[in-house]
């Protein structure tokens, strides 16, 4: 297995392969930085053209353009407060921060070192998964879904904030996700919730404009108050920030290494979906405050909080791939149209891909960490240029920007309700921002709802009350107390039994 | 150099008067650009079918214009079917590619329908969709007289009404008595084949296309197929042959009648015939393109074109179904 493992290492470094792969690395880094357009839409649009390319090739192909698209998407989130991609929302909360304190440089180090690591850890866990990954995907049934993601939800106790008051703020826009979950077809007889009679609602509502709106709109609508430049006052940016930003993410290596095998983890899970990882990532970072002031610093521009994101995206490729070559099931939508690719060359996913055609699993493991290698190298040249723009004139900047948020909405449905859809959220996202109330539970809500109502309704379906009773079931509902506990004791100032009241 | 300047920008404004008289001789689609509009996002079938399409269809139109895919996803394509029926030009140069359920969608007046499937003019299906439902290869039962008295009841996975995976096992539980329990609500046909894995349910209807991979692994084997059949599962017996009655009869071919024009592909109405028939001799001749069916073999397409004469036929009887079974029909469908 090892001889294949490094076989598969020249395969991937031949040159006709490894052109390949910089074709994709190129197009996915562009992806990547421009807002909406995400990297599961750029794979469907890159799939035509690998009908006549043998399999290593094609993989290097789509991999490399698909395993960069999230580091980049970072590098917008940072700079700017707009969501690169859907995935890399979390790391606006503190990334965005920093960079309005004038630490872009550092911030961006900070998140493409941890995307690194994060991509190495994925797709390290993707070459130790093979000899069990049978076992480890199909231990998970619906229960067991339906738990992990209240496990998710749990985590909206350490994503609000602190006292008894940001403890009801962050239940109630918690909710307020989960209500927001609903609107759409539901998922199991058809029946049409919170559509107000548009068509554009019947599949629920769209990620992209929702959360290009609530976080971008906000900071423009700030940028052009503030009459300044991203990083106001700021001393312009110095190479050593970057260089600080590296450090950071060796200094918390233990964090930036326990958030990549969160996100390597709901990787493997089938249908949790991969805007989730960022911001379980991003709340075990925030659990990693030791005092109460520690904690306030969260959201203020903390590095942990762009180190936990950054690398749970990066490591969710890994494992997302796990079920996507062992079983033919993909983990996430990416994954889903990869699966396309396969059986455009040939390949059937299955146990075969661990076996007779070992050599190409071992590929895409390569593809996944030499890909990122190159970006995040790339990027660094890069960074400090990348950094200045923070120092440009808001005015010049907002035309800019505003373009890019609107064609980001626009492109998730190419429909002017796309274009409504980030208005409304830019005009919540605003009032809670100015109202201080924590923008993070509401997507968590959102992003978890239709998760949990799902396998719920499977698992009471299946299995009636029984699911209850199954060990890991069990394990997890202790993980929930385990993580509610935990952000309690945290709150400090909080008496414990108000906030258990809280929570249910 | 300034004269060449000015005389090359006279060139290209003048060009369009000089390209005029001669357009008459031309090629139908010389030098213009056609559309294809997909009611999904990129990436699933039907956009991967239109974009195979689009690859092959220049070479066969006369002119060989460039032929673009654009998405216009949502409410399972009834926002794009509205915009090709109500919206477009019929210039000849937009054609849609819609949900074959649409037809049943306007049987049973979904809401939201603003458009009339036989009004539509039909360039085609270029393949059909042939659903079978499988059960695990370690269950007792081999033919499907067999589930009439399974025990326990065989646990059937689905995604959701109005998809293969809920209404083919719906109507043989519900009307040839089989022995099923479904369990609705699962993300995608592929999530279903993991929960089948994992034994959370013992088998799933759908696609014989994205099934085969399964039974040729030996997880699952087929029992019973709907109406529209490729060479492969043609011995199995029809869904319609398990029930007695014309009218159960009846009420199941209306469910399988879209799957023989499982990938639609209109213009919008009045688009002139001669453009339709280019499209008709076109997408004949794609269908017969030895490249074109090796990739679409690979992308797991059933290539089978139904010319947009027959497939209008097709959709006419559907929605001239007698209004008893159409009443039935309504009980156990709904367009989703």
């Amino acid at each position: 297995m090892l001889e294949t493992f490094l076989q598969a290492l020249l395969e991937v470094l031949r040159w006709n392969a490894s052109s390949f792969m910089l074709i994709g690395v190129v197009v996915g880094f562009w992806v990547g930085l421009l807002p909406g357009i995400g990297g599961a839409t750029t794979l469907a649009l890159m799939l035509p053209f690998v009908y006549r390319m043998a399999p290593v090739q094609a993989f290097a192909f789509l991999l490399g353009m698909h395993s960069v698209v999230s580091t980049t998407g970072e590098i917008t989130s940072i700079l700017f407060g707009i969501p690169g991609e859907a995935t890399t929302v979390a790391t606006i909360l503190d990334g965005h921060a920093m960079a309005k304190k004038g630490q872009a440089g550092r911030a961006l180090g900070a998140s493409l070192t941890s995307s690194l690591i994060g991509a190495i850890v994925g797709a390290a866990a993707l070459a130790l998964a093979i000899p069990i990954v049978r076992p480890l995907v199909l231990m998970f049934g619906s229960p067991e879904f339906f738990m992990l993601s209240i496990v998710g939800i749990a985590f909206i106790a350490s994503l609000s904030g602190r006292g008894p008051r940001g403890m009801v703020r962050g239940f109630l826009t918690g909710c307020l996700g989960l209500l927001l979950a609903a609107v759409g077809q539901d998922p199991q007889v058809g029946v049409q919730r919170y559509t107000l009679q548009q068509l554009y609602l019947w599949n629920g509502l769209d990620l992209v404009p929702v959360l290009v709106g609530f976080f971008a709109i906000p900071e423009i609508i700030d940028l052009a108050v503030r009459g300044t430049a991203i990083a106001a006052d700021a001393p312009l940016g110095r190479l050593s920030q970057v260089r600080d930003g590296v450090i950071d993410a060796f200094r918390h290596i233990w964090l930036v290494i326990r958030c990549s095998l969160i996100g390597t983890y709901i990787g493997i899970i089938p249908g949790v979906g991969g805007g989730v990882a960022q911001w379980i990532a991003y709340a075990h970072a925030v659990q990693s405050a030791k005092t109460p002031a520690e904690r306030d610093g969260f959201g203020k521009g903390d590095v942990r909080g762009v180190l936990g994101p950054g690398a749970a995206v990066n490591s969710k490729e890994g494992g997302a791939l796990i079920p996507t070559i062992a079983f033919g099931v993909p983990g996430s939508s990416a994954m889903a149209i990869l699966l396309g690719g396969f059986f455009v060359v040939g390949l059937v996913p299955g146990p075969d891909m661990l076996t007779k055609h070992l050599d190409v699993t071992m590929s895409m493991v390569w593809t996944i960490v030499v890909a990122n290698i190159i970006t995040v190298v790339a990027s660094f040249v890069f960074l400090n240029r990348l950094a200045r723009l923070t120092n440009i004139r808001g005015a010049l900047l907002i035309p800019f920007l505003a373009l890019l948020t609107f064609l980001g909405a626009y492109t998730s449905n190419n429909s002017l309700n796309d274009i409504i859809v980030a208005l409304v959220f830019g005009g919540l996202g605003y009032l809670m921002v100015r109202y201080r109330w924590p923008r993070a539970p509401l997507v968590l809500g959102l992003v978890l709802g239709e998760v949990a109502e799902r396998y719920l309704w499977i698992s009471v379906a299946r299995y009636g009350s029984a699911w209850l009773a199954r060990p890991i079931v069990v394990l997890l509902i202790l993980l929930v107390i385990g993580v509610i506990g935990s952000s309690l004791r945290q709150q400090g100032t909080l008496p414990k039994r108000q906030g258990a009241v809280g929570a249910t | 150099m300034r004269a060449f300047v000015v005389a090359v920008a006279l060139c290209l404004v003048a060009s369009p008067f000089f390209t005029g008289p001669v357009a008459g001789q031309q090629p139908l689609f010389a030098g213009k650009t056609v559309t294809i509009i997909v009611g999904y996002n990129p990436g699933g079938g039907y956009d991967l079918v239109a974009r195979l399409i689009a690859r092959y269809l220049p070479k066969y139109l006369p002119g060989n214009p460039a032929v673009v895919v654009q998405n216009m996803p949502g409410a399972n394509s009834i926002i794009a079917a509205n915009h090709v029926y109500t919206v477009a030009k019929p210039d000849g140069l937009t054609i849609g590619a819609f949900n074959r359920n649409l037809i049943l969608g306007q049987l049973v007046k979904a809401p939201g329908i603003r458009f009339d499937m036989t009004k539509f003019a039909w360039v085609g299906s270029p393949a059909s969709e042939t659903t079978v439902l499988t059960i695990r290869n370690d269950l007792p039962y081999r033919a499907a007289t067999d589930l009439l008295k399974a025990d326990p009841a065989v646990i059937v996975g689905a995604t959701g009404p109005g998809a293969s995976t809920y209404d083919f096992p719906l109507l043989l539980k519900a009307l040839a008595k089989f022995n099923l329990r479904i369990i609705s609500g699962y993300p995608s046909s592929a999530d279903i084949m993991l929960a089948v894995e994992r034994k959370e349910v013992d088998g799933r209807a759908g696609s014989y296309s994205s099934t085969k991979p399964f039974i040729d692994r030996g997880l699952v084997r087929s029992i019973v197929r709907g109406r529209a059949s490729v060479p492969d599962i043609a011995q199995l017996p029809m869904d319609e042959d398990l029930v007695p009655d014309a009218r159960s009869k009846a009420v199941m071919r209306l469910r399988s009648s879209p799957e023989i024009i499982g990938r639609p592909f209109v213009a919008p109405p009045g688009t002139p015939e001669e453009y339709i028939r280019a499209y008709w001799d076109a997408f004949t001749k794609v269908a017969q393109d030895k490249e074109f069916l090796v990739d679409a073999d690979k992308a797991g397409f059933e290539i089978n074109y139904v010319r947009g004469d027959q497939a209008l036929q097709i959709s006419r009887d559907v929605l001239g179904a007698a209004p008893d079974i159409v009443k039935v029909f309504t009980q156990f469908f709904s367009f989703n």
